[in-house]
């Protein structure tokens, strides 16, 4: 791209940039923090006295976590899940979204198929009533109870089907001239014209099978199939504020509270590996193939 | 052209269409509209060894309880407060920070921007909370900065406004890179060719945001926005039920922690699940409105 | 009171003795159905074919069961080991013939939500542990199996003498309509008395004595804020711990509170019999104009009420404050870290200030910690006694030497387990004694082995300044809140012979009003309390007294009174 820089245009790229790089840093700290408390002292970490440069530093905790059977473990179940669990949302996504980006006149059918999918974002049985589908459909305990439930994430299909909607209508009209059916549209002239957006609801499944904690704890009646932020929200549950009195039993929490730089390692590592898919699909975000570049 | 379009929808049957549509459908069917059944639970007096066939039947009386508990006024008002200035801002900051990205040419540094804007989503409220306290309490950084500019050092956490404007602050900046994402990936979705016409034309930067990029962002701006609507009554609640104190339940207390707080007493589950019914009621109400509404305005159906 | 508590040890010692010899000989031995009924031939009126609390079941019986557990406390455990893989039952099977199928097992934390999920859709396991709420819920719905056979012909004469040791009195809380429902797991309810902890360090680089009064403790407490307390240069302390939850679980105000005589959140007796709630007794405005006063000076944070139990802990470690209320177990957490960060820290415990010397603290009727019940589809009630039985016979010394936690034996994942109520009289008694007779090794043998051996080496470590297994203040945090003398439970003890105590007399379950309006009106306390502590007018307080009957509160004092004539065990 080429274009005049004036006076302004400097100023701005330079106040641009420094705002941009404050918002940053205030991104960054949080994690600073986590690792500083990491690499502490535990006495000086249970003080609260680190803030984001370490005291007494060691590498204890990281040294105990590479033997914490628990941690890796759960690391494998969240690898697995995520893998299989955005293979399978991204297929439905991409074939659901594309006959609902037909217009009313070419698929009449589609505005009632797309409330029926809509209104399941704002309306949810609750927690009991889901559970109870899920025991029923056979899925306790298994990995699949992470993944089916969710299979189709509606949220992601509309926006999907909004990316589709850009594409002009001119490649499919050649194409369909051409005698190809729907199936040979989707994948050889809609899936790549759309990776920018393939990347981005991908990034959006990978991070939401990442992240999500609560349906381990429902699903799950082992830890041992617990996925990585199942594990870690047992590090981090506070003791209920409501109890007036501590047992002996309850006591053995709190000791356990006392790890703080163990419990802190396994939090900062737990969000590393999502951080690394960032920078593959990123390229996408940035100077995605435009779906103008392909106009021909 | 329309001629030919109708003619190759005649020829086309739309049986493929209705097959694809087919595995997601039976997906929603089974794990959605399964467990929408439970919602008769409202309306019952549930028991769990009796189930939902054999519980008894109270009507509106679950509703009653819980719109007639004192405070409800004040905490459906907190909530929709709170809620809507987070939509508000969710959308605005990303929409901002996405044109200003735009306008960074090193590709290095806009890909550093992008992963530090998107690190906090990556922590839960629990860790963040602390943090965010640490920074606002009375020796934080940020009162050290209010002292140094000859201010009084404030107890942002103990004060009702503040409290709230730290909240959605936080959550807005928790979130920022979520929507920053869509946002840019439907820059890069606006044909180059416009940029080139406008350059030709002499349209500086500024001319081009207004006139190519902001346009061809609206359909996602809209979908965006009111997707969003429907979380008019979700205030956040991990974030409030971890950041709150007594001196601060007038302005914070919100319809989850609220109804969180009459689950510690007895789990009740019927008020909880009449609750999660009025909420889904709204939102559903307030998005079939908007879509309405951009229907008959622009023509445009945002899904 | 002591001569009581030397008589149970000893019985249950010389009981725990005899079970042990026939449940180690080997496992026919307590199968042949004869050791066990000889030995307790006192009881006549038993059948000829006596059951046997140990006995083993001819055909195999499964019983399921659902657990949160905690990481394993012993370093040597075989790493990653789940609680299906706990030795133990695989030794409860060749034992008893019982094989142990967990529904569900996850960690303590998420015990709560995942019981109350199985709870909404009733999948409940055979044999379970509930607390009182949940036994009343279950209760109510007819769910409970009948125990009163399975523990009056099953259960081991040392289990029934640690529950009916409170005369029988937790034993009626958990029977209803002449049936027991439950085996009842309680502590002493003594373990709730209010200390004070101060730091005595501190007190000696200011030429202070520990405070008696509230007065005397305003002194001390405004010292340690503004004189520099650990002589560090820096205006860096401040004077009583507290926290946003005036009423909580610890580094709170109770014992403030009931320095006044007064108990926010429970219920005492008047001067006409009559259950009144302590928030609006005017000695809690007393105590809140103090509170106030305080907070004025600066001698609690000014940041009290942003603060949680956490930071509390992060603030005692960093030696910022050096006074906090507290029970018993303050030493083992978190005034053990702060000993490890601060080799010059010294805490000991004192009663509680009171108006015109020491104070009353005030103590529940009852501790009833959990309730170990039978689904009443469950055929088989009394197998959750047997496996009592078994888990105490695994406590004694012998059985615990022998199962090494390295062999994958993992005590604390066993379910169900009770509690010996009187365990940390006879931790505090059989530890001092060894110690002062210099022993290298405690004589007890029987179930309360386990728990006294951890103490009595933690306190020998700690006296002899060895911290070659644990660090100093690990050690001392163990000695000082179970064996030293004016530790925790020491003082408690002091306390519980002086009668320095009143009551909670309200020990039953939320009465309906409690459960509709209860959330209301604990909310408005909280916000009332910490507002007026933070500068609001005092006569905000009768404001809240007012609307606190009008919200539900008379209601509820009502319902509690109906209670207290009808249903408490008096």
């Amino acid at each position: 791209m080429f274009y005049k820089q004036s006076i302004n245009r400097k100023l701005f790229v330079w106040v641009n940039a420094a705002a941009l790089t404050f918002i940053t840093l205030i991104g960054i700290v949080p994690f600073i923090h986590l690792l500083a408390v990491s690499l502490s002292s535990n006495t000086a970490a249970m003080a609260g006295e680190v803030k984001l440069i370490p005291i007494g530093i060691t590498l204890d905790a990281y040294d105990y976590l590479i033997h914490k059977v628990e941690f890796l473990r759960s690391l494998v179940v969240s690898l697995k899940r995520v893998v299989l669990g955005t293979a399978i949302n991204m297929f439905l996504v991409f074939i659901t979204a594309y006959p609902l980006a037909k217009s009313t006149e070419q698929f009449r059918a589609r505005t009632a198929y797309v409330w029926f999918f809509a209104i399941t974002i704002f309306l949810g049985g609750g927690l009991i009533p889901t559970f109870i589908i899920v025991k029923e459909t056979g899925l306790i305990n298994s990995i699949w109870a992470l993944i089916l439930p969710g299979a189709l994430n509606v949220w992601n299909m509309i926006m999907m089907l909004n990316f589709f909607r850009g594409i002009p209508k001119e490649m499919e009209e050649a194409a369909t001239i051409d005698g190809a059916g729907h199936w040979v549209l989707l994948w050889k002239i809609y899936l790549p014209v759309s990776l920018p957006s393939i990347a981005t609801i991908g990034l959006f499944t990978v991070v939401g099978h990442w992240n999500s904690w609560f349906d381990g704890i429902l699903y799950m009646n082992s830890p041992e199939n617990y996925p990585l932020q199942t594990y870690l929200s047992t590090l981090i549950t506070a003791m209920n504020a409501q109890i007036q009195s501590i047992s002996v039993e309850q006591l053995k929490a709190l000791e356990n509270l006392s790890e703080k730089t163990l419990r802190t390692a396994q939090i900062f590592m737990g969000a590393l590996p999502i951080l690394m898919v960032y920078p593959f699909l990123q390229k996408y975000f940035i100077k995605g193939m435009t779906v103008g570049s392909v106009k021909e | 052209m329309s001629d030919k379009l109708a003619h190759l929808r005649r020829r086309n049957s739309n049986i493929p269409l209705h097959l694809m549509l087919l595995p997601g459908v039976l997906v929603t069917l089974i794990y959605a509209y399964g467990p929408i059944l439970g919602v008769v639970m409202a309306f019952q007096k549930y028991e769990p060894a009796l189930g939902f066939l054999k519980s008894e039947w109270v009507g509106w009386e679950n509703f009653e309880y819980v719109f007639n508990l004192p405070d409800f006024n004040q905490v459906l008002w907190n909530t929709v407060l709170i809620a809507s200035l987070k939509i508000v801002f969710s959308l605005m900051v990303p929409l901002l920070l996405a044109l200003l990205l735009n306008e960074v040419t090193k590709n290095w540094f806009k890909r550093i921007i992008q992963t530090s804007i998107f690190l906090p989503f990556f922590l839960s409220w629990a860790v963040l909370g602390g943090v965010i306290l640490e920074l606002f309490s009375l020796n934080g950084p940020i009162n050290s900065l209010v002292s140094s500019l000859g201010l009084e050092p404030t107890m942002f956490m103990g004060n009702n406004s503040w409290f709230r404007a730290i909240i959605i602050g936080s959550d807005v900046w928790k979130g920022m890179g979520y929507n920053m994402i869509i946002f840019l990936a439907a820059i890069t979705g606006i044909n180059a060719s416009l940029y080139e016409a406008a350059e030709v034309d002499g349209a500086g930067r500024w001319k081009q945001m207004v006139h190519i990029t902001l346009p061809g962002m609206m359909p996602i701006i809209i979908l965006i926005g009111t997707l969003s609507l429907g979380g008019i009554l979700n205030a956040g609640f991990d974030q409030i039920l971890i950041m709150y104190n007594p001196i601060v339940y007038e302005g914070a207390d919100v319809i989850d922690t609220f109804t969180y707080r009459l689950g510690l007493f007895s789990q009740q589950f019927a008020p909880a699940t009449a609750v999660g019914l009025f909420k889904s009621g709204i939102s559903l109400a307030l998005v079939s409105l908007s879509y309405y509404l951009a229907y008959k305005f622009s023509n445009y159906r945002i899904f | 009171m002591i001569k009581k508590v030397v008589s149970s040890v000893l019985i249950s010692t010389l009981l725990a003795a005899s079970l042990a010899a026939c449940g180690s000989s080997n496992e026919n031995a307590s199968n042949s159905n004869a050791a066990t009924p000889t030995n307790q031939s006192h009881d006549a009126n038993e059948p000829a074919a006596a059951p046997d609390p140990l006995g083993k079941y001819e055909q195999p019986v499964t019983v399921t069961e659902v657990i949160g557990y905690r990481p394993p406390e012993d370093a040597g455990t075989p790493k990653g080991i789940t609680p299906e893989q706990n030795a133990y039952l695989k030794d409860l099977k060749e034992a008893m013939n019982i094989e142990i199928k967990y529904l569900w097992a996850v960690p303590s934390e998420q015990f709560e939500q995942k019981f109350s999920l199985a709870l909404a859709t009733g999948d409940l396991p055979d044999v379970m542990q509930v607390d009182t709420k949940t036994f009343e819920k279950l209760k109510k719905q007819d769910m409970l199996a009948d125990m009163t056979d399975a523990y009056n012909n099953y259960a081991t004469p040392e289990l029934k003498e640690w529950i009916e040791s409170d005369g029988g009195f937790t034993l009626k809380t958990v029977t209803s309509e002449g049936k027991i429902l439950g085996i009842p797991s309680f502590e002493d309810p003594y373990m709730s008395t209010q200390l004070i902890w101060i730091r005595k360090d501190w007190l000696k680089n200011l030429n202070l004595e520990a405070p008696k009064t509230i007065d005397e403790l305003e002194k001390v407490a405004e010292a340690f804020v503004n004189n520099d307390p650990d002589k560090n240069g820096k205006d860096d302390t401040y004077g009583i711990a507290m926290q946003k939850a005036l009423i909580g679980w610890g580094f709170d105000a109770r014992g403030l509170f009931n320095g006044f005589g007064s108990a926010p959140k429970s219920w005492l007796k008047g001067a006409d019999g009559k259950l009144a709630a302590g928030e609006i007794q005017p000695e809690a405005k007393e105590a809140l104009a103090k509170l106030q006063s305080w907070y004025q000076k600066g001698i609690i944070d000014q940041e009290f009420a942003l603060k949680d139990e956490t930071k509390m802990s992060e603030d005692i470690t960093a030696g910022k404050v050096g006074i906090t209320y507290g029970e018993w177990w303050v030493p083992n957490w978190p005034l053990n870290l702060n000993m490890d960060k601060d080799p010059n820290a010294e805490w000991e415990a004192y009663q509680i200030p009171g108006l015109n010397g020491p104070g009353k603290s005030l103590v529940g009727k009852l501790r009833l910690n959990s309730i170990t019940v039978v689904n009443k589809k469950f055929e088989h009630p009394e197998a959750a006694v047997k496996m009592i039985n078994f888990y105490n016979l695994m406590l004694n010394k012998e059985n615990f030497e022998k199962n090494k936690a390295e062999d994958g034996y993992v005590y604390n994942w066993f379910q169900p387990r009770i509690y010996q109520p009187n365990l940390f009289d006879v931790i505090y008694d059989e530890v001092n004694k060894a110690i002062a007779a210099n022993q290298d090794e405690i004589p007890v043998t029987d179930s309360s082995y386990r728990g006294i051996n951890d103490v009595f080496l933690a306190t020998k470590a700690f006296l002899a300044g060895d911290t070659s297994t644990r660090s100093k203040g690990t050690n001392w945090g163990l000695y000082a809140s179970r064996a030293a003398e004016n530790g925790g439970w020491g003082l408690t003890r002091k306390i519980r012979e002086s009668g320095q105590v009143f009551f909670n007399e309200f020990y039953g379950l939320p009465t309906p009003t409690q459960l509709d309006k209860g959330s209301q009106l604990d909310k408005l306390i909280d916000e009332t309390y910490i507002k007026i502590i933070m500068g609001d007018s005092l006569s905000e307080f009768d404001k809240f007294v007012s609307s606190w009957k009008k919200l539900g509160g008379d209601d509820i004092t009502n319902e509690v009174n109906e209670w207290y004539e009808k249903e408490a065990v008096k």
